[in-house]
């Protein structure tokens, strides 16, 4: 496919420019045990570390590939075309200024820094494999928050990172977390201390650049009793007419009453395939809601993942896909209730355009000694033309009689007189059916920080143009 | 030469066969053709049906001695099958025209029983399975209706015998018109496993269907069922539905509920539903309070809840064979 025709193919992707590349190291596409041991070396890994990663790595070349899914498109990645590292600057900055220029005017377009200064408690920006840029506010570092990089993590807190790292998700979940595992570079590492709540929410925002690329960011936080945090990640990259991998890897502990909210709006450009493994731990009447937005992307495969394992403790999933031509976002949500009285509530909404085929996938399960347990699954799909999927797949496996437990889907398109209702009033097709795509989503931007939302709901009626005749 | 023995074993990752292995289900070692004892028909002449590339089928088909067509007319009909002997099985074909009914009553002590039923409906055809074979007893069964132009199939089955159960029920609406109701309801004891799957495709416009599963699971007993609503591209104007419902009456019963849709039309309505939960303690104490002793209004309640998957069964003699093999089971878990 040529460039021409890849842009074609993705349509008005408005975060579709690349910069020149300014690689400091680039290594060779492919993946063997030297690179995954030359990546570990030149971040100056502990032992201990490079030692996961070439488990990691063997695993890796173990697993076969998920049998679920698009096997089509997955069958398509091809691992020795991807480069596994690329260092664009020297280091990760503390000050704006410091940061090389072109990198600066990327993030300047994305909007990065102004956002910043108005509404953020700290940013992590990474750039290909590593963190450029880091800021945390000072009175949340003297509260004793510690938001870094995950290199930086690593090298400041080992023993933390240590006792955490690949817990949640271990390197043998899946063939994609075992790559992560092997490879992985950049992410955040953020540990929330005893009773501490953080008001303003922290923010990473990754950027692939290069062609090629694989981006395996990393990602552990880390709320302490009775602590809050609230983390928002936005993901793009430039449109090429070669596929650029995503596979990173989240895990999320939340202590005893700890409250964590990870917020996720994905909007990689059409060659871009996202493999994510993304699972948090809540112990007693601990909270943990992911927000995840998925918009871009060619494949998503991404489940959100909560194990409740502690009395009490609650999971909130809210995720949106919109699927257009050539996607396929395969999403959704797994909650596994291990103790007494946990709830949870999942709420799932897509949209399937120009032949895009959205999939929810999830699954609910109450082990036998959980009493007491309550939740509630909806699904709506929303399908805009003759040419498109939908599909899903729940499971509910249910091990205990005391369990409550809910699940309604629906699949629809939009009504006409839903349709005819707004035109009387107005307004032109092309706008009543942006309007009710913005309201089908409400529930999900609602969620957002405010700038996030306005953000997504812009992105909504680009990708809408079109819709209708 | 069979198909079965060229087919690749399904591995566990495929939904299907993901809670009831096709090794669990077998009846001895998988690559084996073990020697089967043909099930006894009441009724019904001889017939042949084709194999088929799916693996269950095609296996009950390759062992299967006996093959019976049943053409019925504007009439109604009880069809009994009894299985004997170590491992029984047999195939059957339905063929309905005007409106009929058949109640299929599967009995017998075998120690496996393997049943496949084709069925091609024209005009209305109300059908009950009720499934009584001895608690000590394997069933594997594999259905696969056709339903025709302005036709409709009710398709009702009560599952209460067996101790290992996979079935695995396909129906295609295939023309303008055609419409299917579906009803399952299953009660489980002691260590009961009962497994099922339910495929319904839409394969053109203006088909509707719908499908209520309710089980209620005793003891260590399981439930499975998993359905896949298909609507295939161009089926515009179908309408579908799916509910599944689980009622868990003791601590290590356990119940999975997985509703599938699959739609490629976009000018349709697909919906499922699945709910799990114990019985009403208010429903309980009001039946009580009544002098039902807690056995007595448990079982009441469990009557409601399973009758209630055949609210779609407008027939009144498919209904009342339906609740009359309920109300004996539930009659013999009470007196033992």
């Amino acid at each position: 496919m040529s460039d021409k025709s890849a842009r074609e193919a993705v349509g008005d992707y408005r975060y579709g420019f690349h910069d020149p590349e300014n690689a400091t190291i680039r290594f060779d596409k492919g993946l063997s045990e030297q690179v995954v041991r030359d990546i570990s070396e030149l971040k100056n890994e502990p032992e201990w570390m490079t030692d996961i990663r070439v488990k990691a790595y063997r695993r890796f070349i173990e697993m076969p590939m998920p049998s679920w899914g698009n096997s089509d498109m997955l069958n398509q990645i091809d691992f020795e075309a991807v480069t596994y590292f690329l260092r664009s600057s020297k280091g990760t900055e503390k000050d704006w200024d410091e940061v090389p220029e072109d990198i600066k005017n990327t993030f300047d377009r994305l909007g990065i820094p102004e956002a910043e200064q108005k509404w953020l408690g700290g940013v992590t920006a990474q750039y290909e494999s590593e963190a450029v840029y880091h800021s945390i506010r000072e009175d949340l570092e003297e509260q004793g928050v510690i938001f870094l990089d995950m290199d930086s993590g690593l090298k400041e807190y080992p023993e933390i990172v240590k006792e955490y790292f690949a817990t949640v998700i271990p390197a043998s979940d899946n063939k994609f977390s075992a790559l992560n595992t092997a490879v992985w570079s950049g992410g955040s590492f953020i540990y929330v201390p005893k009773g501490v709540h953080v008001e303003m929410p922290v923010q990473a925002y990754f950027r692939i650049n290069a062609k090629n690329m694989g981006q395996f960011e990393r990602t552990l936080i880390i709320a302490d009793e009775g602590s809050s945090l609230q983390y928002v990640e936005g993901c793009t990259a430039p449109t090429y007419s070669t596929e650029s991998l995503h596979s990173a890897v989240v895990e999320l502990i939340a202590m005893k009453g700890a409250k964590i909210r990870y917020s996720t709006v994905q909007n990689w450009s059409a060659n871009v395939y996202n493999l994510v493994t993304k699972r948090g731990v809540a112990y007693d009447n601990a909270t943990i809601e992911w927000v995840d937005g998925n918009i871009g992307s060619k494949l998503t495969m991404k489940y959100p993942a909560v194990l409740l394992k502690g009395e009490g403790a609650h999971a909130e999933v809210i995720s949106v896909a919109y699927a257009g031509k050539g996607q396929h976002q395969d999403a959704g949500a797994k909650v596994h209730h291990l103790a007494p009285n946990t709830t949870s509530n999942i709420l799932s909404k897509s949209i399937s355009k120009n032949g895009g085929r959205s999939t929810y996938r999830g699954i609910l399960q109450v082990t036998p000694k959980s009493h007491g347990c309550r939740s509630k699954v909806i699904c709506d799909a929303l399908m805009l033309d003759p040419e498109s999927q939908s599909d899903t797949y729940p499971t509910m496996e249910v091990g205990n009689a005391s369990a409550d437990l809910e699940h309604e889907a629906s699949v629809s398109k939009v009504s006409n007189d839903q349709l005819f209702y707004l035109m009387s009033r107005g307004h032109s097709e092309e706008e009543a059916m942006g309007m009710i795509v913005n309201g089908f989503f409400e529930p999900f931007t609602r969620e957002l920080p405010m700038e996030y939302a306005v953000e997504l709901n812009r992105l909504l009626e680009l990708e809408m143009e079109g819709a209708i005749g | 030469m069979k198909n079965y023995p060229l087919i690749p074993l399904p591995s566990r990752s495929d939904s299907l066969w993901r809670y009831t292995s096709w090794k669990k289900i077998h009846p001895s070692e998988v690559e084996e053709m073990p020697k089967s004892n043909p099930i006894i028909y009441s009724r019904g002449e001889e017939f042949q049906i084709d194999d088929s590339n799916e693996i269950a089928r095609s296996f009950i088909h390759s062992i299967s001695p006996v093959c019976k067509k049943i053409s019925l007319v504007n009439e109604g009909v009880n069809l009994d099958l009894e299985s004997s002997g170590d491992i029984s099985s047999g195939e059957l074909f339905v063929e309905s025209r005007g409106d009929s009914t058949i109640t299929i009553r599967i009995s017998g002590d075998s120690t496996w029983t393997g049943l496949r039923i084709n069925g091609d409906v024209t005009g209305n055809l109300s059908v009950a399975v009720i499934n009584e074979i001895s608690e000590n007893s394997n069933l594997l069964r594999c259905d696969n209706w056709k339903v025709n132009r302005n036709s409709s199939l009710e398709l009702a089955t009560l599952s209460v015998g067996g101790n290992l159960n996979k079935s695995d029920i396909r129906v295609e609406l295939k023309s303008k018109g055609s419409d299917l109701r579906c009803g399952i309801a299953s009660n489980g004891s002691r260590r009961r496993n009962d497994d099922h799957h339910i495929e319904i495709e839409h394969t053109v416009g203006y088909t509707t269907s719908s499908l209520v599963m309710h089980a209620s699971c005793n003891d260590a007993s399981r439930s499975i069922g998993t359905g896949m609503l298909k609507i295939c591209e161009g089926a515009d104007g179908s309408d579908a539905g799916q509910v599944f419902r689980n009622l868990l009456l003791s601590e290590k019963a356990r119940a999975e509920a997985i509703p599938g849709l699959e739609v490629l039309a976009d000018d349709v309505k697909a919906a499922h539903g699945a709910a799990s939960a114990p019985v009403d303690k208010e429903q309980l104490f009001y039946l009580s309070s009544r002098g039902l002793s807690l056995q007595e209004s448990s079982s009441l309640i469990v009557e409601g809840f399973l009758m209630d998957a055949f609210r779609h069964v407008k027939n009144p003699d498919v209904l009342l064979n339906l609740r009359d093999g309920l109300l004996n089971h539930l009659d013999n878990l009470i007196t033992g």
